[in-house]
């Protein structure tokens, strides 16, 4: 059974099919990319997959439990980790509350617990700060820790964001577009990060514009096109196959 | 050192009828009546800015609370004779149970629509505490409200009840601190921040809207049977939509989402039109301009002006 498996997902928009009939699967520990020209349904895929659209028809299941139309925290809490296009943190916390955040609903919370301070909680939260404080190093931010992360350079918001997807330790993570708008270096760095995260044995969905990066990480290369898989292999294959130079060159 | 300072602190604030007794000793009743106003107005900021400051809502519903819990012991007290340690949990449920029944619908609104709807529901709730004569007597209002009595303890007097304002400010202070630190407090900020990214750290934006909404409508349930025991008379006026801008005032000129800040506004805004009573013509248009020069001086309120200032000394 994969780990994660996508039938026939659709999604329309006032009448604009972006997502046709697609079928992803993902089994565990797998690097897969998804690729495609703008507008082909690759966000908009990710957004269905994790509860913050509906699709209107299809099946999304996470270790063969359908999770569709669930709502994203819900999905989230199940062990599936995800990052924005847009680099989105929570820019008047610090890099570290910034983790913090991210951990904390996967121990149910007491309101009541937290108010008498219960020892369990406080050891909990130091347990906490120090897998965050590891996170950061891992990612080159440890002396950033306490500075806001609207202080932070984009790329390093960037990071950021990875880690703090990390911090619940999902087992399948969904990245959008984390080379985007970054300088080469920065690239580099987050393709080593990418790399480590699947060497540790997490599953990876990775959604990319840059060629370059999807071809060089990915095990498996999955190309959208309006809204339709149109071609599925290795990268080798993949750059190969006709109808994929087609959708990126034209004829 | 730091616990030197606050007892040093706290046994001042308690010493403080006595201090006024000594250093206003003919102003005595009026100085003490205004600080037992302020204790109750810094809760009741305390409550709202739980839900404006920490989770980003703009509710102006907080003068329905107020008043639904302090009607609610009110008539509990003079109708059916219910004493104090019952009309107060029975005012502060009351409070938190409207809150819940109303955060439901009100919360599929969103920003503007959600400030309006919360607005929607102060008014109605007004409308009915003076029209519902059976029930509310109206604009005749509520009279003979009981002074709290718990077992031989009977708040009675000025300083007992500048005490009972204290405790009360106290507590909610301490509840507040416990609401908006650690876990449930970054949950709160996340769903303030970015409600987005919050659904992806796995947490629910409703769910911490609502805590945040139920226990600040209880809270203010809970000042409002307070506030009444004190005063005596309760009138459907006191639940005047006038109080939310006096709330906001606090709270965003205080220091929004800071205990310190709204605790600071809530003092400032309580004392300042008091001390303007020196010149009564020009009273209110003196307050309006310090509300002018606060906002353009200080932004981010007094308590950004607190924390600016030893960092702007040491360099």
């Amino acid at each position: 059974m994969p780990l994660f498996e996508v039938r026939g997902l659709t999604k329309r928009f006032l009448g604009v099919t972006a997502v046709d009939a697609v079928d992803v699967s993902i089994e565990a520990g797998e690097l897969v990319g998804l690729i495609g020209p703008n507008g082909s349904g690759k966000t908009t895929l990710f957004n269905c997959v994790t509860g913050y659209l509906a699709p209107d028809a299809g099946r999304v299941l996470f270790h063969g439990r359908d999770v569709t139309g669930l709502a994203a925290h819900r999905i989230a809490r199940l062990g599936v980790g995800r990052t924005f296009q847009l680099v989105s943190v929570f820019p008047r916390l610090s890099a570290l509350e910034n983790l913090l955040t991210f951990l904390q609903q996967h121990q149910e919370e007491h309101v009541l617990a937290r108010l008498v301070r219960a020892p369990r909680v406080r050891r909990y939260e130091a347990a906490a700060v120090e897998r965050a404080l590891a996170l950061l190093d891992s990612v080159g931010l440890a002396g950033r820790a306490d500075d806001p992360a609207g202080s932070l350079s984009y790329g390093q918001r960037k990071l950021l964001a990875f880690a703090a997807a990390l911090m619940p330790d999902p087992e399948l993570v969904l990245l959008d577009e984390p080379a985007s708008a970054v300088n080469p270096t920065m690239i580099n760095q987050m393709k080593e990060q990418i790399r480590r995260l699947h060497r540790l044995g997490k599953a990876v969905l990775l959604v990319e514009h840059n060629m370059d990066v999807v071809m060089d990480i990915s095990e498996r290369v999955i190309v959208l096109d309006h809204g339709q898989k149109i071609a599925e292999g290795t990268p080798e294959a993949v750059r190969r196959d006709p109808q994929v130079i087609e959708a990126y060159f034209g004829r | 050192m730091r616990a030197v300072r606050w007892t040093v602190g706290a046994a001042f604030l308690v010493a403080v009828p006595w201090i006024v007794a000594a250093a206003v000793p003919g102003q005595q009743r009026y100085v003490l009546h205004v600080l037992i106003f302020t204790a109750l107005y810094g809760a009741l900021a305390l409550s709202y800015d739980l839900i404006v400051g920490h989770v980003g809502s703009l509710s102006l519903a907080h003068p329905a609370f107020f008043g639904i819990g302090a009607y609610t012991a009110a008539l509990l007290a003079t109708e059916v004779g219910w004493p104090f340690a019952a009309a107060l949990p029975a005012g502060i449920a009351m409070a938190g149970l409207v809150a819940l029944a109303m955060g439901v619908p009100m919360f599929r609104l969103t920003e503007h629509s959600f400030a309006m709807g919360t607005l929607g529901f102060a008014l109605v709730t007004q409308i009915v505490a003076t029209n519902w004569v059976d029930f509310t007597r109206g604009p005749l209002c509520v009279t003979g409200i009981p002074k709290p009595q718990l077992g031989s303890l009977r708040i009675a007097t000025l300083p007992a009840f500048y005490w009972m304002g204290l405790a009360t400010v106290g507590g909610v202070g301490l509840l507040y601190h416990g609401l908006t630190t650690f876990r449930l407090g970054r949950a709160f900020h996340a769903v303030r921040d970015n409600e987005t990214l919050a659904s992806a750290a796995s947490i629910h934006p409703l769910k911490y809207r609502m805590i945040a909404f139920v226990i600040g409508g209880a809270v203010a349930g809970g000042v409002g049977t307070l506030y009444v025991s004190y005063v005596g008379v309760l009138c459907p006026g006191e639940l005047a939509v006038s109080l939310s801008v006096n709330l906001l005032v606090m709270i965003f000129l205080g220091g929004v989402g800071s205990l310190r800040g709204v605790l600071v506004g809530a003092a400032a805004f309580t004392a300042l039109p008091e001390i303007l009573r020196m010149a009564p013509t020009w009273r209110m248009v003196i307050y309006g301009l310090l509300l002018l020069i606060i906002v353009i001086r200080a932004p981010d309120g007094l308590e950004g002006v607190i924390r600016r200032r030893p960092s702007s000394s040491g360099a």
